[in-house]
């Protein structure tokens, strides 16, 4: 009897425990939000944080560009001493022109472009998925999101060059293959064409954009965006006619402000600050400091000079490059000021540039009048061979783009010109054609 | 579920109950040692009851109520286990104990509620006693306590710096970096806090941007929290054949820990006192420049030249190596115990504090702790235990390790900085510029800030209810509920004086971190023991629960108002990162144990687990697990013939598990402010809906042999360990914009042999010598690996590691392209070494006398020395300047011909072999016999005593051991310049009351 009774209580203590300790509740991320929560069907709302969350992602690229991009060029040199390979793999010391697979530091230029593509691509789906948008609504969040898939895709074709990219990643567990340099990049143009007609027609965007798209905030104010980037990329797929047929739907203005263009914003953290501001002339072991080809090669008078500030107390050094860096970036007053990533410059130059390449060298030369007047230069007065004008839109280009994202050494090797005689080798590194293809590619 | 476990129960209960018998007899005795001193807390219990009492002070038991006939077993600690039966005619026994040199008698876990007789396990035993543990010296941690003392542990500290920080991996690989890669650590049955606090450190000095996990904070793992001097005993459950009965977090092993206990019999007062000093070892003389190496390195350069000259006029060419690392460490540690009670209530109460100073100013650790075990027998039946222990740490690191663009690491910007570089502050306090990095090293070393203050309570209760006994079986009802609970707080400060600061956007950083970890556990067991026809059954059954929730917040404020360190006095005020966890558990458990008559040992269980961090939230998983061990001399055909006197057979098959990492299973969003708004990213990790835990199966057979009356024994064990769909953050194409997707990526074999041999070579009356010689080797392999792929460290060129098919996963590669591998990189070398050996020997005189010593051997194994290259690009290698000839003829110098090899592509330039001998602990300590003593102390105990005291070693660094990541699984042995690590000598003094 009494065992029964100690039976039942042990029972008891065991039941009881289990009632407090045999069930468990299903966990979900107590963090964040998750993707699935945005892909149904989402709000104005949260297709707006989505949106952000673009612009966000669409800007990582520019700094890693315009360093890595611009050391190939001889554009920069990145005197960051705590890592040797700034100055010795990223010039190609010892490396004889060519780099290894997840090359260093490499990841800026292909994997925070693809991010971007990933997020255009889920607002693509998420803003069709919607049933509370209107078609030309959907059609605006579609084409600011093919626009800028276009851009980003381009980064990490212009590092991989000649080994292709994959283009199609929309089912990112089931990717389209590794495509040539030509196929990706009539890929990108479609890309930006399905972007341009999806803005058709005109009025204000169903979301908001930062600062940067001051000017730019209308459906025909991002079309001319679209435009501007589709005339880059049929120059750079050797398309003069279609280049200069984009232009005219662009922002391109000959008479107009030059800087004029979408610009990515910075803020101070949590923001993302910018990535070319350096406190001026300060005791330091990391700064990007200008090529000294640049000062030396500049026409007497280049009003672009001022882009660059002689460090006059502290001449930056590398254990790396026996030069002193002399100079370094202006042109920016703070860390949160904002760069643009494509200006009414280089929509100038490209048209110089078309013109030049379908035989209108008059107005080709008239289009680098323009640049190089409104840097207090005189009209161009050299040599007026297709070489010799091509030449001077490359100098035009080297100075009126510095820095702002690599286009130095994209345009020589575009123009066959990736040599000696352009690219200084002075620190005695070597020059890249491309960057060896990532190891997760082959996954 | 519930319903089905209780209905289990009911059946079992029925099954195995038997009637209640009545008791007559009272019988009494004393337990004395073989020098017939009183043995005091001696167990006395009747074989197959509960029954039982203690001795006390005088070395007597009395025990009531036994059953004439009955079996009754005397044991204590250190002696061999004894029994006599009752009768009649007879109720007074008088015992002497035998010493268990071999410890064969000693209780070894082998579930979550039992344990057998050494002798009778079917596992390799790995037991550290506290002798072991902190008897020979006083080590900084409980796990760099173990060092060399255990075979199958493969154990590394991460860094020289004060307060610990040790990665320890138990018969080699057991997870790729998803799960633990260090062993579950149970303190008193509560499941206890091993994780590494982040500090943002990475970020200060930006060692690592962004919100970035693998940490460079040089944190210490937070077994360090714990005082070594309050444990009894440490067992090792190293393979899943030991750890199955711990299911889905055994992968990496368990660590077992009980903490000291009260014994009846009069109150002990016990009071140690260590004074030590700690000195940087192993330095690697960078020397003085003088002007010709100042020539040689920077090419004729005049202001260079000037520079040196300046220096060497002025007094002040100074080798930075014992500037900075050359301060003596004061070491300090004192303990305080009270321990007593009566047969009904034992208690122990103790509280230590260890203070130890860094061989670099500013930086040191301090623990306090306190704690209290008191154990009550209610009646017969019931008995309860609480187990409480608070710890505090404190903990100053300093600056040293990885850093970029900051000078925040003393040992990065000495490697760049000549001897003849100015920086010595002037008179007003002010710091020169270092022209030659970020940061002049002396000012981060006087006024940056690293400090990491622990709160920690470890509190675990149990109560033992004896549901009936009788003569021949007894039913337990045992529930232990455990509590843990860690509080962290983080600060680290750079000043906006300091020259990166000034030379910043926002100059002055800040960051604090704030960390609550509250761990619970609660397990409940029914054990039922019986005996049958020469059969002893121990049954359990049971539930357990374990719940982790924890809050972390990293606080960062930059732009400082001078002086201020409150982040409500920056210019820009972020949260670093915040983060929740929660993760519950849940198991059943059911195992066991059948005994022959000592002659076969069997042990069959298996546990159910599941756990919110996998997948499926709500499946279970099983883990068996089933053992024998065969005692061959325990069988009637043995004829013992003198020479071996014991033989035992075993074998231990078992499985357990490994979970994912918290967040693996999530596909989420990520804020990330831009102008003002807030957006939303699309995350980069996709999700694997059919990702499985990861499961290790270990299969080990062993043989214990001994000889000549139990003077020599050995231990010989293979093991081969698989561990099946490991968890791994696979790539996938990065132009998915998907970077990670945790899944089953493979599968791992480890094989390995441990061997032990104990000798007892001197066994007299006035000398006792026993050494114990250790060997232990594991081999790692890939054997399923689809998409070959590197992780860990800083890229190919600077040296990664391999995973591929047919690979150790340790392997480590770098650049040329070369053909011996699926990814066309070059295999330098392998993390793992080839075996380790350690030769302890302890030597006693006259029982007064104590000399012991423990040296261990690594041999192979390779580390990426980073260190070593960044001292040849700034020319302050040892030797950088000696002149050798090139493969092609023309001669440079030694750094300059490095560094070009490394710079023409050879990472290996900088992979080096790892073999190392260390002079662990050596000590010697003498008694003063209680005959010249007074009443009042009973025992003078003064010794001296050495720890990591001789390296030998051709690693070009400060020490082999080194993990710029702390605490991997795979990508350890990576160095940039380090903390260097220190040899300590202490004196001691003990004194009991």
């Amino acid at each position: 009897m009494n065992t029964i009774y100690k039976l039942l209580s042990c029972c008891l203590i065991v039941g009881m425990i289990c009632q407090t300790s045999c069930t468990i509740e299903e966990v979900v991320d107590p963090n964040n939000p998750s993707l699935a929560s945005v892909t149904g069907d989402p709000t104005k709302a949260e297709l707006q944080g989505l949106m952000t969350g673009l612009e966000s992602r669409h800007r990582n690229y520019f700094g890693s560009a315009t360093q890595m991009f611009g050391s190939f060029g001889r554009e920069v040199w990145a005197f960051f001493e705590s890592d040797p390979r700034f100055t010795g793999d990223w010039l190609g010391v010892g490396l004889n022109g060519e780099t290894y697979p997840d090359f260093f530091s490499s990841g800026g230029t292909y994997v925070s472009p693809y991010l971007a593509v990933k997020q255009a691509n889920v607002i693509i789906d998420a803003a069709n998925a919607s049933t509370s948008l209107t078609t030309t609504e959907s059609g605006a969040y579609e084409g600011f999101a093919q626009t800028v898939k276009g851009h980003q895709l381009m980064y990490p074709l212009l590092q991989q060059f000649q080994n292709g990219i994959r283009t199609d990643v929309g089912d990112p567990l089931n990717p389209g293959p590794i495509v040539s340099f030509d196929q990706a990049l009539a890929d990108i143009r479609s890309t930006l064409d399905l972007g341009f007609s999806a803005l058709s027609g005109s009025g204000a965007l169903p979301f908001s954009l930062s600062e940067g798209y001051a000017g730019f905030e209308s459906l025909e104010g991002l079309a001319s965006i679209n435009r501007a980037l589709a005339a880059r990329a049929a120059l750079y797929a050797g398309d003069a006619s279609g280049a200069l047929s984009a232009l005219t739907a662009s922002f391109m203005d000959l008479d107009g402000d030059l800087q004029t263009g979408p610009a990515h914003v910075y803020g101070q953290s949590p923001d993302i600050s910018n990535p070319l501001f350096y406190p001026f002339d300060r005791p330091t072991s990391t700064i990007l400091v200008v090529h000294p080809g640049l000062i030396e090669d500049a026409e007497a008078g280049d009003a672009r000079l001022s882009k660059f500030a002689q460090r006059v107390e502290n001449p930056a050094s590398s254990a790396g490059v026996e030069f002193p860096g002399n100079y370094q970036d202006a042109r920016w007053a703070s860390n949160i000021s904002s760069i643009p990533y494509i200006r009414n410059e280089e929509l100038i130059l490209i048209y110089a540039e078309a013109n030049l390449m379908t035989g209108n060298t008059g107005e080709a030369v008239d289009a680098i009048n323009i640049i190089r007047n409104a840097h207090n230069l005189s009209d161009y007065s050299g040599d007026t061979s297709m070489d010799g004008i091509l030449e001077e839109i490359l100098h035009q280009r080297r100075y009126s783009l510095w820095a702002e994202g690599g286009h130095r050494w994209v345009d020589l090797r575009r123009t066959d010109k990736l040599d000696a005689d352009h690219i200084d080798l002075r620190d005695g590194g070597s020059i890249f054609t491309q960057v060896a293809q990532r190891t997760s590619e082959a996954n | 579920m519930k319903k089905l476990l209780l209905k289990n129960i009911i059946v079992v209960c029925f099954i195995l109950f038997t009637t209640l018998t009545v008791f007559s007899q009272t019988v009494s005795g004393t337990v004395l040692d073989p020098n017939n001193d009183p043995v005091i807390g001696a167990s006395v219990m009747v074989s197959g009851t509960t029954i039982g009492t203690v001795t006390d002070i005088d070395g007597t038991f009395e025990l009531n109520d036994v059953g004439n006939g009955a079996s009754v077993e005397i044991s204590y600690l250190g002696y061999r286990t004894q029994s006599f039966v009752t009768d009649q005619d007879n109720s007074v026994f008088n015992i002497i104990l035998a010493e268990d040199v071999n410890q064969l008698d000693e209780v070894v876990i082998t579930g979550l509620g039992s344990g057998v007789k050494r002798s009778n396990s079917g596992n390799a035993v790995a037991s550290v006693s506290a002798e072991q543990l902190t008897g020979n010296t006083a080590p900084q941690t409980l796990d760099g306590a173990l060092f060399g003392k255990v075979a199958g542990v493969q154990m590394s500290s991460n860094s020289g710096a004060p307060g610990g920080g040790i990665s320890m991996q138990l018969r080699g690989v057991s997870t790729l970096g998803a799960g633990s890669s260090q062993p579950l650590f149970i303190i008193d049955g509560v499941y206890v806090n091993n994780k590494t606090i982040r500090t943002g450190r990475t970020q200060v000095n930006g060692a690592s941007g962004g919100q970035n996990a693998a940490t460079q904070d040089d944190a210490a793992n937070r077994i360090s929290d714990i005082n070594p001097e309050d444990i009894a005993k440490i067992e090792i459950l190293k393979g899943p054949s030991a750890a199955a009965i711990y299911g889905t977090r055994a992968n990496a092993g368990v660590v077992i820990i009980t903490t000291k206990r009260g014994e009846a019999g009069e109150t002990k007062v016990s009071l140690s006192q260590d004074i030590g000093v700690a000195n940087g070892q192993n330095f690697q003389n960078f020397g003085i420049w003088d002007s010709a190496r100042t020539a040689t390195y920077s090419g004729d350069d005049p202001d260079e030249l000037a520079a040196q000259s300046a220096a060497e006029s002025q007094g002040r060419n100074t080798d930075w190596e014992d500037f900075f690392y050359g301060e003596t460490g004061l070491l300090s540690n004192t303990q305080l115990s009270i321990s007593g009670g009566n047969q009904k209530t034992q208690f122990r109460i103790s509280g230590g504090l260890t203070d130890e100073s860094g061989i670099i100013q500013r930086t040191g650790f301090q623990r306090y702790s306190a704690r209290a075990n008191v154990d009550h027998r209610l009646n017969d039946r019931i008995k309860v235990g609480l187990s409480s222990g608070y710890y505090r740490t404190n903990s100053d690191r300093g600056f040293t390790g990885n850093q970029n663009n900051t000078g925040g690491s003393i040992g990065y910007a000495l490697a760049y900085t000549p001897s003849y570089a100015d920086l010595l502050p002037d008179e007003n306090g002010n710091y020169p510029n270092n022209s030659y990095f970020n940061d002049n090293p002396i000012a981060i070393r006087d006024l940056g800030e690293n400090n990491q203050k622990v709160d920690r309570f470890i509190t675990a209760g149990n109560v033992d209810f004896t549901l009936f006994s009788d003569e021949s079986s007894f039913l337990r009802f045992s529930v232990t509920g455990g509590v843990d609970y860690t509080s962290g707080n983080s600060f680290v400060y750079f000043p906006e004086i300091l020259q990166h600061q000034a030379a910043s956007a926002n100059p002055g950083d800040v960051m604090r971190g704030r960390d609550d970890q509250f761990n619970s556990n609660l397990q409940g067991l029914l054990i039922y023991n019986k005996d049958f026809a020469g059969f002893n059954s121990s049954t359990t059954a049971g539930v357990v629960r374990l719940d982790q929730n924890s809050e972390f917040v990293l606080n960062r404020g930059r732009g400082l108002a001078g002086g201020q360190t409150n982040i409500q006095w920056a210019t820009v005020q972020s949260i670093q990162d915040q983060a929740a966890t929660q993760v519950t558990d849940l198991g059943y458990v059911i195992q066991e144990d059948l005994n022959f008559d000592d002659k076969i040992a069997v042990s069959l269980g298996m546990r159910f687990d599941k756990s919110t961090l996998n997948a499926n939230q709500s499946k279970f998983y099983a883990f068996p697990k089933a053992s024998v061990a065969l005692n061959l001399h325990n069988f009637d055909f043995w004829k013992g013939d003198g020479f071996i006197d014991n033989l035992k057979l075993r074998a231990a098959y078992g499985q357990t598990g490994g979970l994912p990492r918290f967040g693996v299973t999530y596909e989420s969003l990520t804020p990330q402010l831009i102008g003002g708004s807030l957006g939303a990213q699309v995350g980069s990790r996709a999700i694997d809906p059919n990702l499985e835990p990861e499961t290790a199966s270990e299969i080990e057979f062993g043989i214990d042999a001994g000889f000549l009356d139990g003077r020599i024994l050995l231990e010989a064990t293979y093991y081969n360990k698989t561990v099946n769909d490991l968890i791994f953050d696979i790539e996938p194409p990065e132009s998915t914009g998907i970077t990670a997707i945790g899944t089953n990526a493979g599968d791992l074999r480890n094989t390995g042999i441990e061997l032990a041999l104990g000798v007892n070579s001197i066994r007299t009356s006035k000398l006792n010598m026993y050494s114990r010689l250790t060997y232990w080797k594991n081999d790692s392999e890939l054997t399923r690996w689809t998409n070959p792929q590197t992780t860990g460290g800083f890229g190919p060129s600077l040296g990664t590691y391999l995973f591929a098919e047919g690979f150790s996963p340790t392997t480590i590669v770098g650049t040329p392209s070369g053909t011996d591998n699926p990814l066309g990189f070059t295999v330098y070398g392998d993390r793992q070494p080839d075996f380790n050996f350690s030769f302890s020997n302890e030597l006693n005189i006259s029982k007064n006398l104590d000399f012991n010593f423990l040296f261990h051997w690594q041999s192979g194994g390779s580390a990426i020395n980073l260190s070593a290259l960044l001292w040849d690009i700034g020319g302050t290698t040892p030797g950088w300047d000696d002149i050798v000839t090139q493969e092609d003829g023309t001669e440079t110098t030694r750094g300059n011909a490095r560094l070009g090899d490394w710079g023409g592509g050879n990472t290996g330039a900088y992979i080096e072999e790892t073999s190392y001998v260390k002079l662990r602990e050596m000590g010697l300590y003498y008694t003063i016999p209680g005959a010249t003593l007074n009443d009042f102390v009973k025992r003078i105990k003064i010794g001296a005593s050495l720890n990591n005291f001789l390296l030998w070693t051709s690693y070009g660094s400060y020490d082999p051991e080194v993990s710029n990541f702390g605490t991997q699984s795979i990508a350890g042995n990576i160095e940039v310049t380090p903390y260097p690590s220190s040899r300590r000598i202490f004196f001691h003094v003990k004194l009991d009351f």
